[in-house]
């Protein structure tokens, strides 16, 4: 054996290698369908912006006084600082989407009913966390943007019911929008979202290989039944019995191994397809367009903006729209909290809709609609 | 309740001591039967009753009064009319008692200096108040025009207004430096009246088209209006002699370069207005490379034109500016183009005023119209400019190793994205041949 087959042989026996390439290789999933990818491609987001972080936070320096100029250090004088930079960047605004897409085509395809339910809340944990770590994220430049997402952002937190006051403090740290609101900020972007986020993502990988969604393993056939004797003679009906359930097992089996493959290594070399198309993006958006710093934040001027972040325009919309009171409450609170209540149902689904209703996904196409309005709306 | 100073036309003391037994005294009626003012008002009963009255000419100042900074008790209407402020009657008008219901002209300054020009008495109403207006008055052209007996010539209440008298910090008062222009034209800009005293009328015209003028309106608090170079109660128009004081005020630095060129001495010689002879006084334009040269702009060939030596030295600092602000131009539309491009360039706006900042320079180094002490300047603007250029040219260089990068990484993505795809087609195939 040559010494790179005796390195990989070591390798191999030291992870268990073929063991978890059985394991792989028995799991199967569906072998049409983008959205199938969609998980995939997000995780890959997640690393992206984990190691593109990393490479940030050797420089950044988490004061309202020293913020922005570390920043405009990273992207001005550090070799591909730019770049990493903008990746980070633009990576962020890509994984918040993905996020949002790979739970609505969940929804859509209604696998979030059981056994799936812990898969499914998990992921939702993550997406709000995934949300949490982009707003947090992007209070970090501390420049005129970073400054209107905090304030604007955390004001609509205001609108939340019985918690809001609370909540509004303790995103901003205080009162107003200070430098304990960036504290804050890069304590949760950097130490408490990520941790938290790794270990969610952890568990919705193993609740999905526990009870897999779209993944069947492959069925074996039953063995042939001992034909029965009686006094001798053998059981006819029961050998035919037993061989047409083999052929109902066989023609199963065929049909599975024609339409799905298995995880490893077919999907995950056609998961490195879309992931190297992503990839190819994020590059070309990082060179191509960029994403400017702009002005350091100026608390003082009365120009700041109005808007917050994309994700948090319908939101923001809904705000803007709410009558000045609805049912004796005050209207903003009132649709606030109904979409929190809406959100809180989307997230018990699998324990309301343990059928999968295709109501469910007319529903969710509707107020994706709803959303998009509101967001529109926003914009102009 | 009113101070123990003698307020015009009150016996010391009075005021107060009667205020003291009207405010217990019962309502009265006057001849007429007219309701008149209760005792409470008794300290300014002038006010009081004249608001009542239906003729509008004498009820009019009563209204003004209410906002006038004069309308404390202790200064009231009898501060400059006289007369008793206790009596609610038409009593109130004695002329025992110093009433004068139309002061004239001549006599404003004397009755506005008799309290403004008494630092004690000042001092309890108004401690931030300087106490030399009326001197100051006396000695421009519009308080000797006034003491001479030129019933035109302006008064303190002409500019400050009668009986609505605003402090001139208020945006409302004609006085404030938002309004000096608008007051002083008034009588400036027209040519009827200033026939008379032979005064051109195209100041404050001129002065709206100029470099000041159009900073003023911008808002800026630097840019003088009419008093910043003629003065406020002291108004005069600087002479020759004085005139590069006035601008000196601001303009220190040109002033103190220009006493160090040939043309200090020589305009004092000829009593020429030093500043006004290339920049003119009210049509200030802003300063340009093209006041200095020998093109028929400059204002060099207002005099020189004839003159080699001076031609020369001209011609030597208008090439030397030229340069510089082609220069400048050069930096600044280096960082817009950065700007345009997306790229940011760290310190480009340090830089940048770097290379204001010298140029600001320069223009007071001109007024030595030293060509060697110009060229130092102009190389401290080149230097900064080089600056400016060479981090515009950094961050180009970097941008377009990136580029350059991002191409190398495009192959490597397109090579493995094949070479993935075919082991997808491979894996395919051998899934298609594998027989359940």
């Amino acid at each position: 054996m040559s010494a790179a087959e005796q390195v990989t042989a070591w390798v191999r026996d030291r992870f268990g290698w073929n063991n978890v390439v059985t394991a792989l290789s028995v799991h199967r999933v569906p072998r049409r369908g983008f959205i199938f990818y969609l998980g995939g491609i997000t995780l890959f987001l997640l690393l992206i912006q984990i190691a593109s972080g990393i490479l940030l936070v050797l420089y950044y320096r988490p004061d309202a006084d020293t913020a922005y100029a570390s920043v405009e250090r990273i992207v001005g004088e550090l070799p591909y600082g730019n770049l990493i930079r903008s990746f980070h960047v633009w990576a962020s605004d890509l994984f918040v989407v993905c996020l949002l897409a790979h739970l609505f085509t969940i929804v859509v395809r209604r696998t979030f009913r059981p056994p799936h339910e812990l898969t499914w809340l998990s992921g939702v944990v993550a997406l709000m966390l995934g949300i949490g770590m982009a707003f947090t994220g992007a209070i970090l430049p501390w420049n005129e943007a970073a400054y209107t997402n905090a304030r604007v952002g955390s004001q609509l937190a205001r609108y939340v019911p019985l918690l809001g006051t609370g909540l509004q403090r303790f995103m901003r740290g205080g009162d107003e929008v200070t430098s304990a609101t960036l504290g804050h900020a890069y304590g949760f972007h950097v130490a408490a979202l990520p941790a938290a986020i790794t270990v969610l993502v952890a568990l919705h990988l193993f609740f999905l290989s526990r009870k897999p969604a779209t993944v069947t393993v492959l069925a074996e056939p039953e063995p042939e039944a001992e034909p029965e004797t009686t006094d001798g003679e053998v059981d006819a009906e029961a050998i035919a019995k037993t061989a047409e359930a083999n052929a109902k097992v066989e023609v199963a089996r065929a049909a599975l191994l024609r339409d799905t493959i298995p995880l490893y290594p077919d999907f995950f070399v056609r998961l490195a397809l879309p992931i190297t198309g992503v990839l190819v993006l994020i590059m070309t958006l990082a060179v191509f367009a960029d994403r400017p710093l702009g002005a350091a934040a100026d608390p003082a001027l009365a120009s700041v903006g109005t808007r917050p972040p994309w994700y948090l325009l319908p939101v923001h919309e809904l705000v803007r729209l709410a009558p000045k009171e609805l049912l004796g409450i005050d209207g903003a609170r009132f649709l606030v909290g109904a979409a929190s209540l809406l959100g809180l149902f989307a997230a018990a689904l699998p324990f309301i809709d343990r059928r999968g209703s295709k109501i469910t996904a007319y529903v969710a196409w509707s107020l994706l609609l709803v959303l998009i309005i509101l967001a529109t709306l926003a914009l102009n | 309740m009113p101070s123990a100073r003698a307020v015009p036309g009150d016996p010391v003391g009075a005021t107060s001591a009667s205020a003291a037994g009207a405010s217990s005294a019962a309502p009265q009626t006057s001849a007429t039967g007219r309701a008149l003012p209760s005792p409470i008002d008794a300290t300014n009963t002038c006010a009081a009753c004249h608001s009542t009255l239906t003729d509008a000419k004498l009820r009019a100042p009563a209204k003004e009064f209410s906002t006038s900074v004069h309308r404390d008790d202790r200064i009231g209407c009898v501060g400059c009319h006289g007369g008793d402020a206790r009596d609610p009657t038409a009593g109130a008008h004695s002329k025992t008692m110093g009433f004068r219901p139309h002061p004239t002209s001549a006599e404003v300054p004397g009755i506005c200096g008799g309290c403004h020009s008494d630092a004690g008495f000042m001092r309890r109403l108004n401690g931030r108040l300087g106490v030399g207006q009326a001197a100051l008055y006396g000695l421009s052209l519009h308080g000797r025009l006034n003491a001479a007996g030129d019933p035109m010539a302006p008064n303190c209440a002409t500019c400050h207004g009668k009986h609505e008298i605003l402090p001139p910090a208020s945006p409302k008062a004609p006085v404030n430096r938002a309004n000096v222009a608008k007051l002083c034209s008034g009588c400036h800009a027209d040519a009827k009246l200033m026939s008379k005293y032979d005064i051109a009328t195209d100041q404050f015209s001129k002065w709206e088209k100029s470099v000041h003028g159009v900073a003023f309106a911008k808002g800026n608090p630097n840019a003088p209006t009419c008093t910043g170079c003629h003065g406020a109660h002291a108004s005069a128009p600087p002479d020759a002699s004085s005139v590069a004081h006035a601008c000196g005020r601001c303009h220190q630095d040109e002033m103190g370069f220009f006493e160090q060129s040939v043309h200090s001495q020589g305009f004092r010689k000829r009593g020429i207005a030093q500043c006004v002879a290339c920049h003119s006084n009210h049509d200030v334009a802003p300063a340009s490379p093209q006041l200095v040269g020998t093109t028929s702009e400059a204002a060099c060939m207002k005099c020189h034109s004839n003159d080699e030596k001076p031609r020369k030295v001209a011609d030597d600092i208008a090439t030397l500016l030229r340069g510089a602000r082609d220069r400048a131009a050069e930096a600044r539309a280096a960082v817009a183009r950065a700007h345009d491009l997306g790229l940011h360039v760290p310190g480009a706006a340090f830089s940048l005023q770097q290379v204001t900042t010298a140029e600001l320079k320069v223009r007071g180094v001109v007024h030595t119209l030293d060509p060697a002490r110009v060229e130092a300047g102009v190389s401290e603007i080149n230097s900064a400019v080089d600056a400016t250029l060479k981090q515009v040219a950094d961050a180009e260089k970097v941008r377009s190793l990136e580029r350059r990068d991002y191409f190398i990484a495009l192959a490597l993505a397109s090579l493995l994205f094949v070479t993935l795809a075919l082991k997808a087609l491979e894996l395919e195939r051998r899934r298609r041949q594998v027989k359940p």
